[in-house]
């Protein structure tokens, strides 16, 4: 009976402790991952409301950029590969395809948003994967000789066309992005000063955690914790491009759904890449899109793609644990005491 | 009454205060040590957004909890915690293991079901998984 009233005390204590910082805190599965978004501060029927509104408007860049379910999307790829030019009636999307493409540029081609052909024959454009073993040699070959690029995309006056059919466009490096730079308008419209976005590990502080920076940890690819935590400073935006949530195991060999387009074969030298991305209007899309050339890149030229970029904070973990860290983010991120820093290299 | 306090403070002998001082210390170090437990204490099985079901960590036991796609089990052993079966085609959360830490957590996307433990003061707000 003591012992009971005891245990009752502790864990009212516990809870009561928990109880004391603001926090609201809501999860739902949209772009096949799992979105986290914490609000500080607000009232929970605000925060409610703001954060519903935020995940309607993430389902509705699902519909409207799904790479394999009927969208505006695939009726352009449908377009594409019938080598018909194509009615877009959405302003949207168009600006999202323009976009794209100077990116593609801009990254010499290492992100690549028009590969769906390759991504659909490593299988994964699918919910469920069907294990088929290693795509034909030819076929990847083929597909990657056929140079689809979005520079082949001409859009005017609303029509667009191509002139490579084998031109597949796939957002999936950017729609995450994207999505996080559209929660951060819906926050500002309702005034909400302090949240944490979290897309699938793409992530944007928003404000602050009342009195401290929200603190992110950084996965350890793996394993399920972190191998390091970093403060973001309010507007900032960190992207993680990693083999640890997409991938599929044929013949013991790890292939990740981060495909080179250069070479058509999945990155396997890489186990993540992650960056931040100072404040700015399109930071969300950013961390999403300049995470890919990092991980996909030849590891002596990550360095020199992050120096292109301007990426000031970069960290790569190499498929022999070996860690590449930009002397900016090694200053700012706090290491997990476990870790073996004897591989950790500093740019 | 006053007199009533005095006589019974008179009752209470030396002896009496060591056993009394040795109660509060007791008290203070048994707080101490039960809040500062390197593991976390509990496991947090949520459901896509929903906190499905809170369990100690210090059991041996099975849970299945049923899913979009059908039932995952979850084993709880002594202090650590795992997927064991799972209806996603991948299996990505049974390939990650245990674990035992506070804040660690493995997220099964395709049944929508993640386990947590927490307890201890959390590292940070959100992980980049």
């Amino acid at each position: 009976m003591h012992l009971n009233n005891f245990l009752i005390f502790f864990l009212v204590a516990t809870f009561l402790g928990c109880s004391e910082n603001k926090i609201y805190h809501k999860k739902d599965f949209v772009f096949g991952t799992m979105i986290d978004i914490k609000i500080y501060g607000e009232s929970d029927i605000n925060a409610d409301k703001v954060s519903g509104e935020i995940f309607n408007e993430f389902h509705r860049l699902h519909r409207l950029l799904h790479p394999w379910e009927k969208s505006p999307i695939t009726n352009i790829n449908d377009a594409i590969s019938k080598k018909k030019p194509i009615v877009i009636n959405n302003n949207e999307v168009i600006t999202i395809l323009t976009d794209a493409k100077y990116l593609e540029a801009k990254t010499q081609s290492l992100f690549n948003p028009s590969i769906g052909k390759l991504i659909k024959l490593w299988g994964f454009h699918s919910n469920e994967y069907v294990q088929e073993g290693i795509p034909n040699k030819d076929t990847i070959r083929n597909l990657v000789s056929s140079n689809p690029s979005m520079k082949s995309i001409k859009i005017k006056k609303k029509v667009l066309r191509s002139n490579n059919q084998d031109v597949q466009i796939d957002l999936g490096g950017y729609a995450k992005g994207y999505a996080l730079d559209q929660a951060k308008k819906i926050l500002t419209k309702n005034n909400v000063k302090n949240a944490l976005i979290n897309i699938g590990g793409n992530i944007l502080a928003f404000g602050k955690h009342g009195e401290r920076e929200w603190i992110v940890g950084i996965q350890n690819p793996r394993k399920p914790n972190a191998i390091a935590t970093v403060s973001l400073k309010p507007g900032w935006a960190i992207g993680t491009s990693g083999d640890y949530q997409r991938f599929i195991i044929i013949n013991d060999q790890r292939y990740s759904h981060l495909i080179n387009p250069k070479t058509g074969y999945p990155e396997s030298k890489t186990q993540s890449a992650t960056i931040l991305i100072p404040p700015s209007r399109n930071s969300g899309v950013l961390s999403d899109v300049f995470s890919k050339p990092l991980f996909i890149a030849s590891s002596r030229n990550k360095i020199k793609i992050a120096k292109l970029l301007n990426i000031e904070d970069f960290l790569i973990v190499m498929d022999d644990d070996s860690i590449f860290i930009s002397k900016s983010l090694n200053n700012k991120i706090n290491w997990e005491k476990e870790l073996d820093k004897k591989n950790i290299t500093i740019f | 009454m006053i007199k009533k306090i005095l006589q019974s403070s008179r009752l209470i002998k030396p002896g009496d205060w060591f056993i009394i001082f040795l109660f509060c210390l007791l008290i203070v170090i048994s707080a101490k040590v039960l809040w500062d437990l390197p593991q976390g204490q509990y496991l947090e099985i949520h459901k896509n957004n929903e906190i499905l079901a809170t369990y100690s960590l210090n059991q041996k036991t099975k849970k299945q909890i049923h899913g979009p796609k059908g039932v995952t089990e979850v084993i709880i052993n002594s202090g650590k915690v795992r997927f064991s079966s799972s209806p996603c085609p991948k299996k990505y959360c049974i390939h990650q293991g245990w674990i035992q830490k506070a804040n660690q957590t493995i997220v099964c996307i395709p049944n929508q079901i993640s386990i947590y433990i927490v307890g201890g003061k959390r590292a940070y707000d959100t992980i980049n998984y």
